[in-house]
């Protein structure tokens, strides 16, 4: 009893911030969608039936299911080189996660429409080579979004899926070893079930990340790719209906909440907390 | 979009700074022959404020800066009242805030002229006295009730003219790709890009408005995929056509003209068919300055010498039709509402886009997306 009360003292002052923060201006979002701009459920209907906003969602799950998967995949690789490589392996890889991961978003994006652009260096090179007569579009749709939203990610995913590998019980690879397993079945059959509960964890962090992206779809996107974001900024400050923008929002919180739920429920048998 | 454009003349205004070749001289010239003139003006009777300053709500960055020189300083040079500059952006949804706060901390915002007229209505905006504010010193039909002019830009056909044997001359010209091939790249948010639709698809200049929008995004639908990039900023329209991405975009004139210098004249741009588009100043009901001072502001501000400190620096054109003439000759052709330029154009109905912005740009962006 003396622990939580103590715990909770400590605690206090974030909670706090918290609900200052965050819960009462979503309580404030909560009342826009609901009185504005007269009370009733209406904007909920038109966020649940318009058809922009219901494209809107659709390409933001989809572009953020996709992304999830590719900055997963590829945060695995990242992580098992960066905790199991040998040491120059690891003090690259190193390099490689945290010198993009404090470069700004803006800076990266447009890193990526030089590379990607019509007389960018993919492009070009391949035109060089001969191997392509007209540019590929790599940039200015979903494609080119995909790709600077899973760099940006990349990190996100490597940090919890690195933290499940060191937690591994060396004993467990050593045992698989002994009873005669090779290399990659051990890897398979032991290691990757064993660090699952980071990978999903990796998954969840990347994918309510992804949400709320606006900047790299913005830039990367053409004006193609509006996605959910960006629709809430143009309800609150461009074409301003406070009220639907207050009802995307919430519609938005609460699925990902639910999803977030539901994940963690099929996550949490596997720790031992 | 008028948002959209302020934050983008911050830039150009950083760039052109950047590469020292921002007319400083003049610049410091005309601050100072207004400075002075503004000295001996200080002598009359200085206006009473509520508050002894005002806040002038702008895109942020060195456009505070330009308007600070150009209009700020002389107001406190001659009526003793502070105005300092806020760089947080008047959006339509920000202004409305501001009200609804029921205690604002803006006075005047650069604002989009429906905008303020839509936020007007509600009673949100002051009505603009035109007993302090001199309806002559507009041009004619761009004096609102909620919102004074304040100055011009044009969205106009811009082109890669390596890339073709003629130059386009009209609208008709930006959606033939036959006769002029490559991709092209149009403004994401819509303002003025119904309009070019719409001559495009052979509608004259004076039957434009009101917009047959559903005629509009016909075309659009049909057109879009010779349409590289939807472009949401000036910098990512000037990119599109130095990468080469278009052979012919619709850009901001402002951003027109650097293309013809960063190319070496390679990328040229016509007044033909460009849609002029207005901004304004609107103050926020309840400003704390008050309402007669933030007027007064507007007033001075349409002073011609004053305006073309902002041409200068920020390519805008001037609200005051008695600046065209003291303009630099040879920057006039840059000036959108020149009386040699302002003709080929259409100004755009911001009566129109009070009443259907909104709605037309909901189609536009499900058609740009599908």
């Amino acid at each position: 009893m003396r622990e939580l009360s103590r715990s909770l003292l400590l605690l206090g002052p974030l909670l706090l911030f918290l609900a200052l923060a965050y819960v009462l201006p979503f309580l404030g979002v909560l009342r826009w969608s609901v009185t504005l701009p007269e009370p009733g459920l209406e904007q909920y209907r038109v966020a649940l039936s318009d058809p922009l906003v219901l494209s809107v969602f659709w390409r933001t799950l989809r572009i953020c299911a996709v992304v999830t998967v590719l900055s997963v995949s590829a945060g695995y690789a990242v992580a098992l080189l960066w905790v199991r490589g040998g040491p120059v392996a690891r003090l690259l890889t190193e390099l490689c996660i945290f010198i993009p991961f404090w470069i700004s978003v803006l800076t990266r994006a447009f890193g990526w429409l030089s590379i990607l652009s019509n007389r960018g260096l993919i492009n070009s090179s391949l035109e060089g080579a001969g191997l392509i007569a007209e540019p590929l579009a790599l940039v200015r749709n979903e494609f080119g979004v995909i790709v600077g939203m899973t760099h940006f990610l990349i990190p996100f995913a490597v940090f919890p899926i690195a933290s499940a590998m060191r937690g591994l019980d060396e004993r467990v690879l050593m045992a698989a070893r002994g009873m005669g397993a090779g290399r990659t079945r051990i890897f398979w059959r032991v290691f990757v079930p064993m660090t699952l509960p980071g990978v999903l964890g990796a998954a969840l962090l990347v994918f309510v990340f992804s949400i709320g992206f606006f900047i790299t779809p913005a830039i990367l996107g053409g004006g193609r790719s509006v996605m959910v974001a960006e629709l809430i900024y143009l309800r609150i400050f461009q074409s301003p209906d406070w009220g639907l923008a207050a009802a995307i929002s919430v519609v938005l919180m609460v699925s990902v909440a639910v999803f977030l739920a539901l994940l963690l429920r099929r996550l949490s048998p596997g720790e031992s907390r | 979009m008028n948002s959209h454009f302020q934050e983008d003349c911050i830039q150009i205004l950083a760039e052109r700074a950047r590469r020292g070749e921002i007319s400083r001289r003049r610049f410091t010239q005309l601050a100072v022959a207004m400075m002075g003139a503004a000295a001996v003006a200080a002598r009359g009777t200085p206006v009473l404020a509520d508050t002894g300053e005002l806040v002038f709500v702008n895109w942020g960055g060195d456009a505070m800066t330009a308007y600070d020189q150009a209009y700020g300083q002389p107001f406190q040079a001659e009526s003793g009242v502070v105005v300092k500059q806020d760089g947080s952006g008047p959006t339509e949804g920000a202004m409305q805030a501001q009200f609804e706060s029921g205690k604002p901390a803006w006075d005047i915002c650069d604002a989009d002229p429906f905008s303020a007229q839509a936020l007007g209505r509600k009673g949100m905006i002051e009505a603009i006295d035109y007993n302090i504010v001199d309806k002559a010193k507009m041009r004619e039909g761009f004096g609102w009730e909620y919102a004074a002019s304040s100055y011009f830009f044009s969205y106009v056909i811009a082109y890669d003219s390596t890339k073709f044997e003629t130059a386009p001359t009209s609208m008709a010209d930006f959606f033939d790709v036959e006769k002029f091939p490559g991709k092209r790249a149009m403004y994401k948010w819509g303002a003025a890009m119904w309009e070019a639709l719409l001559l495009g698809d052979g509608v004259a200049r004076d039957a434009l408005y009101p917009l047959d929008v559903k005629r509009a995004h016909d075309k659009l639908a049909a057109f879009k995929e010779h349409v590289v990039a939807f472009w949401g900023g000036g910098a990512e329209s000037q990119s599109l056509l130095l990468n080469g991405d278009a052979s012919m975009a619709l850009v901001w004139s402002t951003r027109a003209r650097l293309l013809e210098q960063d190319s070496g004249g390679d990328i040229k741009f016509i007044w033909a068919d460009g849609l002029l588009s207005p901004g304004a100043m609107a103050v926020i009901k309840g400003n704390p300055g008050g309402a007669e001072t933030a007027m007064k502001f507007i007033a001075s501000a349409q002073d011609p010498a004053r305006q073309v400190v902002i041409f200068d620096l920020l390519g805008q054109g001037p609200a005051n039709p008695a600046a065209d003439a003291m303009i630099a000759p040879e920057d006039a052709r840059f000036n959108p509402v020149d009386p040699a330029n302002q003709p080929q154009q259409v100004a755009l109905d911001m009566g129109w886009y009070e009443e259907n912005y909104g709605p037309a740009l909901d189609e536009f962006l499900k058609i740009v997306s599908a």
